[in-house]
Formats: C-alpha cells, structure tokens, sequence
C-alpha cells in the first residue's frame, strides 16, 4: 500500500513560498488588487440593483391630455386605457387637481399662483402603471395613437438612465477584471516557475528515483493553491472593511440611496473571492508545468 | 536480464553516441564498463534510465522493452533500477537519514517501513553514526556511501554506477568498489559501474566491457581493463 503525506507536499509548498518571498508576494498582490476591483465593481452593480429595484416601483408614466378633450372623453380613454396590455392601473388627474397639488408643492412661495389670478395653467393626465419595463415600447406606440393625447412623459429617465450607467460599470468592470486576471495568472506562472527553477536539481534527482510526475508537481499545485486562498481571505477582509466604510459615508452623504447590508452579498463574494483565487493559483502552477507535465 | 540489441543512438545535434552496441548482461552479473572519455559509457547509463530513447536498435530490461514504453511508466520501471552518480546527487539540505528516507517517501513507501529500513541501510554501508549529518559534513567517499544506501533504498533490481569513485581519493575508491561489489553477491543485483580505475578493474577480475567510439570493442569475463 502506497503511502504520500499531505505534511510533506504542504511544508514542500510553504518552503517554496518561502524561498522566493518576494514574488510570492507580488503574486498575492497582483491577485488581491484583481479580487477587490471585482468585489468593488460587484458590490457597486448589487447597489445599484437595489435602488433600482425601488425606484422601479414607481412602474408609470403620464399621459398629459389635450385641453379640448371632455370630460367624458378623458373617462372613456381612462378605460380604454385600463384595458390595453402590460397595464394594471390609471389614474385620472383632472386640471383642477394638477392645479391643487402643484399649489401645495409651492405652499411657500404662494405669490407663484397669485400672478396667475385664478387661470389654471394645468393640463389633465392619466398616470398610467404598467407592469412590464421591456413592453414598455409597445404600450407608448399605441398611446401615440391616441389623438387626444398629446405628449407621454416618462417618469422611468432615471431608471433608464441608471441602468445604462449599470451596463457601462459592468463593461468596464468585465474588462478590467480579465486584464487583471491575465497579469494574475501571469504573475503566479512565474512565481512558481522560479519556485521549480530553485528545486530543479532536487527534481533531476527525483525524477531519476523514480517519483512520478504527480509526485514532484503536488508541491507546487498546493503553492498556487495556498496564494490562490491567501489571495481570496485577503481580498475578502479588505473589501469587507472598505464596504463599511463606503455604506457610512453613503448614508450620511446621499441619504436618498439605500445600502444594501453586506452580509447579503458577503458569502457570494467570499465564494467567488476564495474560487477565483483558487481556479488562477491552480491554472498559474499548471501552466508553470506544462513541460513537466509530459516528461 | 539487460539486452543491447544493435542500439545506435544519435543525439538532436547530430552526434552519434553509440554507433552500434550490442551486448547481454545476465541477472546478478557484476560489470565493468570502460572506455575513453566521450566512448559512450554515459550515454549507455540514459538509455537504460530511459533519459534518452535509442534511436535505432532495441534495448530490453527485464520483460521492459524500452524502445516503446509509455512516459506515464517510466516512473515505475526506474524504481527498479538504482543510480549512483560521479557527483553524488546528495539532497543538500536533507541529513544523512533523510535522503535515504526521501527515496522511499519519493515513491510513497509508507513511513512505517521508512523508519524500519533506513537504519538497516545506513549499516550496510558502515554510516550508522552518521545519520544526523549533512552531506557537506561528510567526506567524498561518505556521501557516494550515501548515494548508494539510496540506490539500494527501494529495492532494486540493478545499480548503475557511472564513475562512482570520480570524486573520490584513490585510497577510498577501493571502498566503494568493494561495497559495490557486496552488493552484487550479498544483496543479489545486477550491477553496472562505468570506470576509469584501471587497478581497481584489473583487482576485481570480473566481467569487463570495453567501449571505444560507440562500439563494443573488448568483452572480456575474468578481464583486465583495456
Ligand atoms: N545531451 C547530449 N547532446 C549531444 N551530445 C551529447 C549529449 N550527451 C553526450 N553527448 C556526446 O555524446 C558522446 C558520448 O558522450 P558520453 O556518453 O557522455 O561519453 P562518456 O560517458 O563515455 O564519456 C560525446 O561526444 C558527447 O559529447
Ligand atoms: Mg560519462
């Protein structure tokens, strides 16, 4: 029964890390500053979605109705309306409402409506919920038809706009992150072919002994793997703490957005973090032993 | 059972080693291999390692034919085979104790069996009270001891020796001769040892091979050296 002790391959690995410290070093840190621009981007793209979330509640648009249209029109158009696809409710804002509402709004500056010397300035409209963004298209065009429409303002511009800002974080996160990824995977290639390089007298004569392939490489899997964990903690502590920090500021600064508390995406990223880490430590030593491999 | 069959070995430079050798060595036989410098002696060694693959000819070890034996093997065939070379190949870091040790653990004997063997094997070569020294602690002639306690760690069925005594005073080298050849007649290996020691192969009588540009030119039992 053939016996390898997981303390040997382990010290092997620690005594390599060891030897070439400083570009075990650089390799950590390569791979942690990876890890936080993903953690960072990731968490900035999770807020985001959060507050998108609230203000997508707010699922409406407003009809603004042409002066000329009778009461009874409106009501008609109300239910017709009611009825069109993707739309579960209207709401009928009269002039005289609109006027009211507005006057409240401005409660402070009441020589405003004083000018006005009792002309309503108003329009009605139909604040109209709908249920879904994607349809939201359709749903315009046929109001469009409608000729006692004249103009559909919507109150999702700053969803939309949110959203696009989402996409361009993601974008430019994607690509950052595979740089990095690339430099990471880079960075540990080499630590560990300097770690190889150091013990490569020790493997000659191994390999003349009789270990396997499996045997000389374990060592150095479990250095990329241990920078790879090592990485993975590390980033995890630092974007833990900054998360705090960012979510106070935040909060006291821009209280009309909500923080997302950390624990509800701090396991994903301790995943990803700890994966992402482990999968380049594992392909850097792999790599590094390409020629090994096959000898 | 070793069998150079008409092997010819030529080199990714263009340089032809061994032009055409042909030769048996029975189990248990004890050999010398001599030969000037450049001869092909070591190039003899890699082939049998399966460092190198002959490029023409057939080689055969046992029921191995080493001509067309799979990478992924290698491994498990060297394990019959223990290697003593003329600069020791030591683990410097690693005591006495431990580079024995690590030959076996190298194959994953279990460590049971390692702390069992190794003191056994230190005694065969008379270093018993050298088992917590380092290698550079240690004479020339001590570490080749060394090396061979290694070589026979893992319970080979053949030593190759390639210029053990190289490295050693001329009044030390008699040892190793003499441990190599104890090896042979108590502990039943097949032995090869590549030499220049033209007085130690005309003392020990034993079977002698002579190779001169990459061919066998003298093959003598009982034989003098040249
Ligand atoms: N790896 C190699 N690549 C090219 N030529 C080699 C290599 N190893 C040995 N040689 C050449 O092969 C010939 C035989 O070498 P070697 O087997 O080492 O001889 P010996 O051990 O008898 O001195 C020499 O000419 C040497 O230069
Ligand atoms: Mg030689």
């Amino acid at each position: 029964m053939r016996s390898y002790s997981i303390t040997y391959f382990i010290a092997e690995a620690l005594k390599g890390l060891w030897r070439n410290g400083v570009m075990s070093l650089a390799s950590i840190a390569v791979l942690v500053s990876c890890l936080i621009v993903l953690g960072a981007f990731s968490s900035l793209v999770a807020n985001i979605n959060y507050n998108l979330d609230e203000i997508g509640a707010v699922n409406q648009i407003v009809a603004f109705i042409d002066p000329d249209t009778s009461d009874e029109d409106i009501l008609a158009l109300r239910d017709s309306i009611a009825a069109m696809d993707n739309v579960s409710a209207v709401r009928y804002i009269s002039r005289e409402e609109a006027y009211q509402s507005e006057k409240e709004k401005y409660s402070e500056y009441p020589e405003l409506f004083a000018k006005l010397e009792g002309d309503n300035p108003y329009t009605a409209s139909l604040v109209i919920t709908f249920a879904d963004i994607d349809r939201l298209v359709n749903l315009e065009q046929a109001l469009g038809e409608e000729e006692s429409i004249y103009k559909v303002s919507k109150r999702t511009d700053i969803a939309a706009t949110i959203e696009s800002f989402k996409q361009t974080v993601i974008l430019i996160a994607t690509w950052f992150m595979i740089l990095l990824l690339v430099v990471s995977v880079f960075v540990i290639i080499n630590t560990i072919k300097l770690a190889v390089f150091s013990r490569r007298q020790e493997i000659s004569i191994m390999r003349y002994i009789g270990a396997t392939s499996g045997f000389i490489m374990v060592p150095f899997i479990i250095e990329g793997v241990i920078i790879g964990l090592l990485s993975g903690g590390a980033a995890y502590g630092i974007i833990r703490a900054a998360y705090g920090y960012a979510a106070r500021s935040v909060s006291e600064q821009l209280s009309f957005l909500s923080v997302m508390p950390f624990d509800s995406i701090g396991w994903y990223l301790l995943g990803a973090f700890l994966g992402i880490g482990l999968l380049c430590g594992v392909v850097g030593s792999l790599i590094s032993m390409r020629r090994y491999l096959d000898a | 059972m070793i069998e150079f069959n008409r092997v010819k070995k030529v080199y990714p430079n263009g340089t032809v080693a061994l032009e055409d050798i042909s030769f048996e060595v029975g189990d248990g036989e004890f050999v010398f291999i001599v030969g000037a410098s450049g001869a092909g002696k070591s190039t003899m060694a890699k082939l049998l390692l399966r460092e190198e693959k002959v490029t023409s000819g057939h080689l055969t070890v046992g029921q191995m034919h080493l001509d067309n034996m799979p990478d992924r093997v290698v491994p498990y065939y060297r394990r019959k085979i223990g290697m003593v070379f003329q600069d020791f190949r030591l683990f410097p870091n690693k005591t006495v104790y431990e580079n024995v040790a690590f030959a076996m653990q190298c194959i994953g004997e279990p460590k049971k069996n390692i702390r069992r063997r190794v003191p056994s094997l230190l005694e065969v070569v008379g270093l018993e009270d050298k088992l917590k020294s380092f290698p550079d602690e240690l004479s020339g002639g001590e570490q080749q001891r060394v090396a061979l306690a290694r070589a026979i760690a893992n319970n080979p069925d053949m030593i190759i020796a390639d210029e053990p005594t190289g490295n050693i005073d001329p009044q030390k080298s008699m040892e190793i001769m003499n441990l190599l050849v104890k090896i042979n007649s108590v502990h039943k290996k097949t032995v090869l040892v590549v030499t220049h020691e033209k007085t130690l192969v005309d003392y020990f009588k034993k079977r002698v091979i002579t190779i001169s540009d990459g061919r066998v030119v003298g093959d003598h039992r009982g034989g003098m050296y040249g």
